[in-house]
């Protein structure tokens, strides 16, 4: 009886192990999918409304996935402080603070810096050009991450179980 | 918000209003490098500065009240180009974003007109590659001169001709043109003469009137987002950026001006604005480039206003006596000098 019970804990204990693992890989393009919808709804603020920097982050953090909040928050807070530094380098400072939390790889990181590098610096016409740069990036990022996840979430999902399985077979 | 960057300073700097008013509004637009700079900036140069001036690979240059002045790295007046500092690119970019509050593209129209107001009224003259669609300015692009105007509030800068311009009889206010070289001081004058009638001159029984300003230049109050940055008083209300003849006539129109005050005429469309501020009854306080009355005389325009005898009162403004000295008030219904 005894027996069974750990069978069971064993493999519920390798399943979800597997499971997490395939759920990081399942969370990148999710991530970088509401970074982009967020983007887009700072360009609307900058070409539309012509809002600026500072309250144009404050804006898209409250009407962005809370999830990616944080960022935009955290770059209108660096702005705010006028230690004079630019838009490029507080967004910069931002991501930096924001990546160790999240499930972005090097790669997508250094898509959102070297956006930053024009943030503000320039004429509606230019930004707007960056900024759709910037996200077309992030969709091919995001396509990529898909796929990345479909294959590895599934092999995470069943290598997880069938690990379980294996250490049960070994130690029964 | 508080914006601490007075970092160095003895008390005695930070104390004196000028050196206050640029650490709290000049230093946040500087890049950290010039900031140091001005921090360390002996106090006497710092309550003269008129103007700081950035270009690109340039040495940076203080605008004084008689003549600018080359700075070292280390915040020390200097004549020599060697030991100055150098704008690098990175400083001009910086300033660039900061002056912008990192948003360059929300003032593509104050670009376009070659300046931005920042906060406390001052104004940053904009110099680069500019881009033109259709005849027209687009706008500024690779931004390498940048030209920090320090605009001074001298509040009493009125005190010494209000007497000559208010009738001690009937109360009233003249028609006043006021005369001057560039960088005399004929804005602050006329800021403070606005500020004065709008919130009325006791000591001279004269109570506050409207005022309506035509600010094209965004000079006299100094607009950010419309809203005046300078003290031009309580009953004053202010058109930014708008054309003077235009303007003028907004004000008769729905805003009950009993004065109208506008920088620099000259055009043809001014004058007949002005004779119809006359027509309404509203007194008229404008400005003009010139040394003297001859020289006024010699512009066309000018010359036609001066022969229609609208204005009462002139006055001269030099810096023979020091910026913003008055060299003489003109009684122009009855031809004589009323200081001399």
């Amino acid at each position: 009886m005894i027996k069974l019970i750990g069978v069971f804990l064993t493999l519920a204990a390798c399943g979800n192990m597997g499971l997490t693992w395939a759920r990081v890989y399942e969370k990148r393009p999710q991530q970088l999918t509401s970074v982009e919808a967020a983007l887009q709804l700072l360009e609307t603020e900058i070409i539309y409304a012509a809002t600026p920097l500072p309250e144009a982050m404050e804006q898209v953090a409250l009407k962005c996935d809370p999830e990616t909040a944080g960022l935009f928050k955290n770059t209108a807070r660096e702005l705010n402080k006028m230690e004079g530094i630019t838009a490029g380098e507080a967004w910069g400072r931002a991501v930096d603070a924001f990546f160790p939390g999240t499930a972005w790889n090097e790669r997508d990181a250094h898509i959102l810096k070297r956006f930053g590098a024009s943030l503000g610096a320039s004429d509606r016409e230019d930004q707007a050009k960056h900024l759709q740069m910037a996200r077309s990036q992030l969709k091919l990022a995001t396509h990529q991450a898909e796929a990345i996840s479909r294959k590895n979430s599934t092999v995470f999902k069943y290598l997880g179980f069938l690990g379980g399985l294996l250490l049960v077979l070994i130690l029964y | 918000m508080a914006v601490d960057v007075n970092t160095g300073g003895t008390c005695s700097k930070a104390c004196h209003p000028i050196v206050g008013m640029i650490s709290r509004d000049i230093l946040p637009v500087l890049p950290n490098r010039i900031r140091e700079i001005i921090t360390e900036l002996p106090g006497e140069i710092l309550e003269q500065i008129e103007e700081i001036r950035l270009r690109q690979n340039k040495p940076l240059l203080l605008g004084l009240a008689r003549q600018d002045t080359m700075v070292t790295a280390l915040g020390h007046p200097t004549g020599v180009t060697e030991f100055s500092y150098v704008v690098t690119e990175k400083d001009m970019g910086r300033a660039v974003q900061l002056v912008s509050g990192s948003s360059v593209y929300a003032f593509e129209e104050e670009i376009k007109n070659g300046f931005i107001t920042i906060k406390g009224g001052h104004r940053v003259g904009i110099s680069g590659k500019v881009l033109v669609d259709r005849g027209k300015v687009k706008t500024i692009r690779n931004i390498t001169g940048l030209n920090i105007r320090i605009a001074r509030e001298v509040t009493g800068a009125a005190d010494r001709v209000l007497p000559y311009l208010i009738d001690p009889v009937t109360r009233e206010f003249h028609h006043t043109l006021i005369v001057s070289p560039p960088r005399c001081g004929k804005t602050t004058l006329l800021r403070d003469i606005v500020r004065q009638l709008s919130n009325g001159v006791p000591c001279l029984d004269f109570r506050g009137c409207t005022v309506g300003v035509v600010d094209e230049r965004s000079e006299i109050a100094g607009c950010l987002n419309g809203e005046p940055q300078k003290d031009i008083g309580m009953r004053t209300d202010v058109l930014d950026g708008c054309p003077k003849a235009e303007g003028m006539m907004m004000l008769i129109r729905a805003m009950g001006p009993q004065v109208i005050a506008a920088d620099e005429i000259g055009r043809q469309e001014d004058a007949a604005a002005m004779e119809e501020a006359l027509n309404a009854g509203i007194k008229v306080l404008t400005t003009a480039h010139g040394r003297d009355r001859e020289e006024i005389s010699l512009r066309p325009v000018l010359r036609y206003i001066m022969e229609q005898g609208i204005f009462e009162r002139m006055v001269i403004l030099g810096r023979s006596k020091g910026v913003g000295a008055v060299e003489d008030i003109i009684d122009l219904a009855g031809n004589k000098s009323l200081v001399r």
